[in-house]
């Protein structure tokens, strides 16, 4: 056994440990203990992948660039989360604190582990395992509409999971070894190229609905928006962000174990059918958001649909794909814990009993500001780029059509989040809110300005090592 | 006796979306279970004391004495036994399942399989189908669970048309499902009922 799988047992294991610890002995203080240490451990392991680039340990996971960037992600975001976690849940009763912890925890785990895995079914068991551990955190509020919202969680992506793993058996039937299913991605490319192509793109089709569940896609995006709305803002912020890139890394897979195969212009023509009809969705029901955390689910609809345009798109825009869901997961966070504080100052997330924000608590409604202008791509927010990137591509690929209602479905979205993100900000409350306002303390903005500001640095400087590994990632995909 | 044992499964589907009682729901979907035991069963070449009792426990055990026991015990807690009274007409249900096997039978050919796999595929989708029917259909979380138990059905007699030796890794994903099926979907539709038999509280206005 080399060092290498050790580390990557470790880590399993010790994820698996933690967790059942914390949520099985119900110590407050225990559990704020341990998931500190777990926090630190998982920024340990990403270190370790990133010394480890292109490694596969034991079969099953491999330190390829994309999986070991969305982990550092995962890594930065899990800092935070667990910061906004620990204020979120400080009052809640010790049973409550320890499941929301240990449910965490092996979130975290699960999403690292789909982050890496090197073999279909093997993302499949993790992408179920994320599954169960998000239901717990749903749920944490336990009211009725918790409940629905985790009903309908659960039972879609269930589904979800079930279809995908249809795909998969019909990837089964094309290299003709059901065995061969858990080996690596890279020794199922040469079976895909001899492949026929129908079966090719019915798996391509399943794969890509039952994983929209998890990248919060059309036409399994309902599912998501209604997790958006109901969790805690800390959650939201992950759901919305590193649940979607697993989600996002399964299709992704896929597409490029096909890409080397004739079925490339059917995945394409799929995938931008889905991002376009994602961004109508989006625009149309960003137009009559009524909730604040709603408003942000179709934000974060809408930007998967942008993603895979991108990615349908080819040639730059893989390049603006992979740039925009790591800038995204960074901006949506920042704006799920900034909407998390507002509705303390507040005491509402109905965007009609909001406003006056920047009267009621500055930093926040600044912070709030700077994120807007981050999730719509205004410079100079680095997303910006990635929707130059994107728009480029285009130009290249001579899709004007496409182009044209692009610009006009991001024109609604702008619109849409400019008018409610100023009524909160600047506006009266229309409506008197149903709770009262609680004190907060501005230094719980810090962490929206450092991932905001970090958004803004890619804008001007895009680091060679990061640069290299986006490159890297994109090279292995036809021009 | 295979093909005996696929074409009894897509009786009771053609059953499932036509009846409007939620025991009866639940006898058919532990008859699915038995029929996928004894499918599983046959389809072994070689059989070993591990394989056998890995086979057992997932379709005997969960399919057909586990997942309808909870199925009747949220019936029995629930005390909702029947389909909402807006639900589609068993006409017209049985209007559109057979449309679907139909589809079923275009697509399977059109795929070309083997005949020793083609039935399977028939009734494979024709299960899928019949699912999501039943889940979009209906308005009633039973419903929808029973939906989804015919859809993870679908799946297990996809996977044995790929061939005899399913690897462990699938079965443990299959047996993964059954643990969401059983535990998660178990204890939430229980608990949906203390408040509503429908979804209507999330909604954008």
């Amino acid at each position: 056994m080399t060092f290498s799988s050790i580390i990557v047992i470790g880590f399993f294991g010790s994820s698996v440990l933690i967790a059942l610890v914390v949520g099985l002995i119900h110590s407050k203080a225990l559990a704020r203990i341990l998931t500190i240490g777990y926090t630190l451990l998982h920024l340990a392991f990403t270190a370790f992948s990133w010394l480890h680039l292109n490694e596969t340990v034991l079969d099953y996971f491999t330190f390829d660039p994309l999986g070991v960037l969305l982990l550092s992600v995962l890594s930065l975001l899990t800092v935070t989360t667990v910061y906004h976690g620990f204020i979120y849940v400080k009052d809640a009763k010790p049973r409550i604190y320890t499941i929301y912890h240990a449910a965490l925890i092996a979130l975290i785990a699960a999403m690292s582990g789909a982050y890496l895995a090197n073999g279909m079914t093997t993302v499949w068991i993790f992408v179920e395992a994320t599954t169960l551990a998000v239901a717990a955190l749903i749920y944490h509020d336990r009211t009725s509409v918790a409940l629905e919202a985790t009903w309908k969680y659960v039972f879609v992506c269930s589904i979800g999971i079930a279809l995908a793993y249809l795909g998969i058996l019909f990837l089964g039937f094309t290299v003709h070894d059901a065995r061969l299913l858990h080996l690596s991605f890279s020794s199922i490319i040469d079976i895909a190229r001899m492949a026929n192509p129908l079966y090719l793109k019915i798996a391509f089709v399943l794969v890509l609905v039952g994983y929209s569940t998890k990248m919060g896609l059309f036409p399994m995006h309902t599912v998501t928006v209604d997790a958006h709305t109901v969790a805690p803002p800390p959650i939201s912020a992950f759901i919305s962000t590193t649940l979607m890139n697993v989600g996002f890394l399964a299709i992704f897979r896929i597409y490029a174990l096909f890409s080397a195969t004739t079925v490339l212009p059917f995945m394409s023509h799929v995938l931008i059918l889905s991002g376009s009809l994602s961004l109508l969705v989006s625009a149309g029901y960003m137009l009559k958001a009524k909730h604040n955390k709603r408003m942000l689910a179709y934000s974060s609809l809408e930007n998967m649909g942008i993603v895979a345009i991108a990615l349908g798109i080819g040639g730059i825009g893989y390049y603006a794909a992979i740039l925009h869901i790591v800038l995204h997961s960074l901006t949506k966070a920042g704006l799920f814990y900034q909407i998390g504080i507002s509705y303390k100052v507040m005491g509402t997330y109905d965007l009609d009993q909001s406003g006056n924000y920047m009267t009621l608590y500055p930093a926040g409604a600044t912070a709030l500001l700077l994120g807007f202008l981050c999730i719509t791509a205004i410079p100079p927010s680095g997303m910006f780029l990635s929707e130059l990137y994107l728009l480029k591509a285009m130009v290249h690929s001579g899709n004007w059509i496409l182009l044209t209602y692009t610009a006009l479905m991001l024109c609604f979205v702008i619109y849409a989040l400019l008018i409610r993100v100023l009524h909160i900000v600047y506006s009266k409350p229309r409506e008197k809110p149903l709770h009262e306002p609680q004190p907060v303390n501005p230094w719980q903005t810090l962490t929206q300005y450092l991932l905001f500001g970090m958004v803004i640095f890619i804008c001007f400087v895009q680091p060679a090592p990061f640069r290299e590994v986006l490159e890297s990632i994109v090279q292995t995909l036809p021009k | 006796m295979n093909l005996l044992l696929v074409i009894a499964f897509a009786i009771t589907l053609i059953y499932l979306s036509m009846t409007e009682r939620f025991p009866i729901y639940a006898g058919l979907i532990a008859l699915q279970g038995v029929f996928l035991f004894a499918l599983s069963f046959l389809e072994l070449d070689t059989i070993t004391l591990g394989t056998l009792l890995f086979v057992a426990i997932e379709t005997l055990v969960f399919k057909v004495i586990i997942v309808p026991y909870m199925l009747f015990r949220i019936i029995r807690k629930t005390g909702e036994t029947r389909v909402h009274d807006k639900a589609l007409p068993a006409f017209y249900g049985l209007l559109f399942v057979t449309v679907g096997l139909l589809l079923s039978i275009v697509i399977s050919f059109s795929l070309s399989t083997t005949t020793s796999t083609i039935v399977y595929f028939i009734v494979a989708f024709f299960a899928v189908y019949t699912g999501l029917f039943i889940i979009i259909s209906h308005r009633k979380i039973f419903s929808h669970l029973v939906g989804f138990l015919i859809l993870e059905n679908a799946v297990l007699l996809l996977s044995m048309a790929i061939g005899s030796e399913m690897p462990m890794l699938i079965n443990i994903g299959i047996l993964l499902d059954i643990f969401v099926s059983v535990l998660i979907l178990g204890i939430f539709a229980m608990r949906m009922k203390q408040h509503t038999g429908e979804l209507t509280m999330l909604k954008d206005d």
